[in-house]
């Protein structure tokens, strides 16, 4: 099999040694049906154990492998080599703090998935004797394509907003509130819009839609923001008319 | 004023969200017409002369729809270039930009009530 | 190169152990690939200001009850310069419109209390018949058609 070589610009950072991150290249041999990991993993087996990414399922599904490839968010188990040409720049997602080389802090998105309260809220807990939640396939498809998330990030990186406004919770926990919001055994919309319309607000979205753009799952988090922010404003409203507490 | 503004978020995204919608429908009437078709001579003068410009403006449903056409674009206006300020890193001065802004938007929705009211 | 993002962006509420590079912006943003067309729709907030304070003008000299100030008016309605504005108002608004209408469908959640949307497809068709109708009916009243 004839070989190609591609060069990849990857981006070095080590807090230890490097005042700010620097770039390095390498040049790889690849085969024709690698995806960006394939030749990432290469320049770690085979050239420079010190390069540092994240990586897990190779399969799109466990969201660890997000950076930037040639400026544009990506999941690169996903992303074919033969996208790109003879020169491929690797950086770190993009909105992120970089931790180290490709590495990116995580803390802050967890936290942001965490304040949307993304579990069954219920006034009472349902006894045993009472039997299963009874859900048509109808009301399942009402959040069905926002719970497919796979918090990979590609969607902060893309979003405009995220980078400028650190207290906006961004596409993917506001996706996660929404399917939960969308949920009929859910009782806890009125907490979570409260939330929404909180200093995360949902109404920092500008609707540039890059989140789902990138969204390798196909969630449309655009879509579920600007869904809350129907919901939050019918919410607001009601609040004036209908006692909080309720359903 | 960010906790105002962030209480007052859902009646301006109301605000703006009818600015786009119905805003471009009346603008893109009044641009084509107004702005563009008259001046080229494409529509005669005529038929916005003086007298029935006054006699369509004055009616009840003229005087609402000049009042939407004049006011609802100022706060899609307003909103998006607070937007565009935020897009290029101005977070720290939307506390004064935001209140400029929709300030604005508010005076000319006065002033267009006047407007309409004393046709 | 991309810019910085702010510095806070994506931070912990507490900082990790390590020191961490600054987030930047992504390297597109604001002005290549989809961006710009991202930034030229915020930017037409600009001119439905104008065109906003251009309609209050026009109406107020409507208002001045005097007959010659809105032939004067039309006059300048009729120069380059304005001609121009308005060819480029008109044109942003189109594109407000366009963006706008592809977007509103996906926005709708799929079920207020009983209330559910019509299917994205005959929502955004929809839309386009109104924008007629609504357009189309105003300028037809505006131009002698009607009325």
């Amino acid at each position: 099999m004839s070989e190609q070589k591609k060069t990849f610009v990857v981006t070095r950072f080590d807090p230890d040694k490097d005042e700010k991150p620097r770039q390095q290249s390498y040049e790889v041999p690849v085969q024709p049906d690698w995806k960006v990991l394939d030749a990432l993993n290469f320049i770690k087996d085979e050239l420079d154990g010190s390069l540092s990414h994240r990586w897990s399922c190779r399969m799109a599904v466990c969201g660890s492998c997000g950076m930037m490839v040639n400026g544009k968010p990506s999941l690169t188990c996903k992303d074919a080599l033969s996208n790109y040409g003879d020169r491929v720049e690797v950086t770190p997602l993009a909105n992120f703090p970089v931790v180290r080389d490709l590495v990116v802090e995580m803390d802050g998105f967890m936290e942001k998935l965490k304040s949307v309260k993304p579990w069954i809220i219920v006034a009472k807990e349902r006894a045993v004797e009472e039997g299963t939640y009874r859900q048509s396939p109808e009301e399942l498809e009402y959040f069905k394509q926002f719970s497919m998330c796979i918090n990979c990030m590609l969607c902060y990186s893309a979003c405009p907003v995220v980078g400028n406004e650190p207290e906006f919770l961004g596409p993917a926990a506001i996706a996660l509130g929404h399917r939960y919001n969308m949920d009929t055994r859910d009782e806890g919309a009125a907490e979570r819009n409260e939330i929404f319309r909180g200093e995360g607000t949902v109404f920092a979205c500008s609707y540039a839609n890059e989140c789902s753009e990138v969204c390798p799952k196909h969630v449309d988090p655009a879509a579920a923001v600007n869904q809350s922010k129907i919901n939050a404003v019918i919410d607001w409203a009601t609040s004036f008319v209908v006692p909080r507490g309720g359903k | 004023m960010r906790h105002l503004l962030l209480k007052l978020e859902p009646v301006i995204w109301l605000l703006f969200g009818q600015g786009i919608m119905i805003g471009t429908m009346l603008l893109t009437a009044y641009l084509a017409i107004v702005g563009l078709a008259i001046p080229l001579g494409i529509v005669p003068a005529e038929a916005l002369s003086y007298d029935r410009a006054l006699h369509l403006g004055a009616s009840l449903i003229g005087r609402v729809v000049l009042f939407a056409l004049i006011a609802l674009p100022m706060w899609k206006g307003a909103h998006h270039v607070r937007h565009l300020s935020l897009d290029m890193g101005g977070l720290s001065r939307d506390v004064i930009v935001a209140p400029m802004l929709y300030g604005l938007a508010l005076l000319g929705n006065v002033l267009a009530l006047v407007a309409v009211v004393r046709l | 190169m991309a810019r910085a993002a702010n510095p806070h962006a994506m931070s912990p509420s507490r900082p990790g152990r390590t020191r961490t590079a600054p987030p930047q912006m992504p390297a597109q943003f604001p002005t290549q690939g989809r961006y710009l067309t991202y930034t030229l729709f915020g930017s037409t907030g600009i001119l439905y200001l104008l065109c906003g304070f251009g309609a209050l003008r026009a109406v107020w000299i409507l208002g001045e009850h005097s007959p010659s100030a809105w032939q004067a008016f039309q006059r300048e309605y009729a120069t380059a310069p304005l001609i121009a504005l308005h060819v480029v108002c008109f044109a942003a608004v189109i594109f407000v419109g366009v963006r706008f209408f592809s977007l509103f469908p996906k926005a709708q959640p799929a079920k207020i209390g009983p209330a559910k949307p019509p299917p994205r497809a005959i929502l955004h068709a929809g839309l386009y018949v109104a924008w007629i109708a609504v357009s189309g009916g105003l300028a037809l009243i505006m131009a002698g058609g009607i009325f």
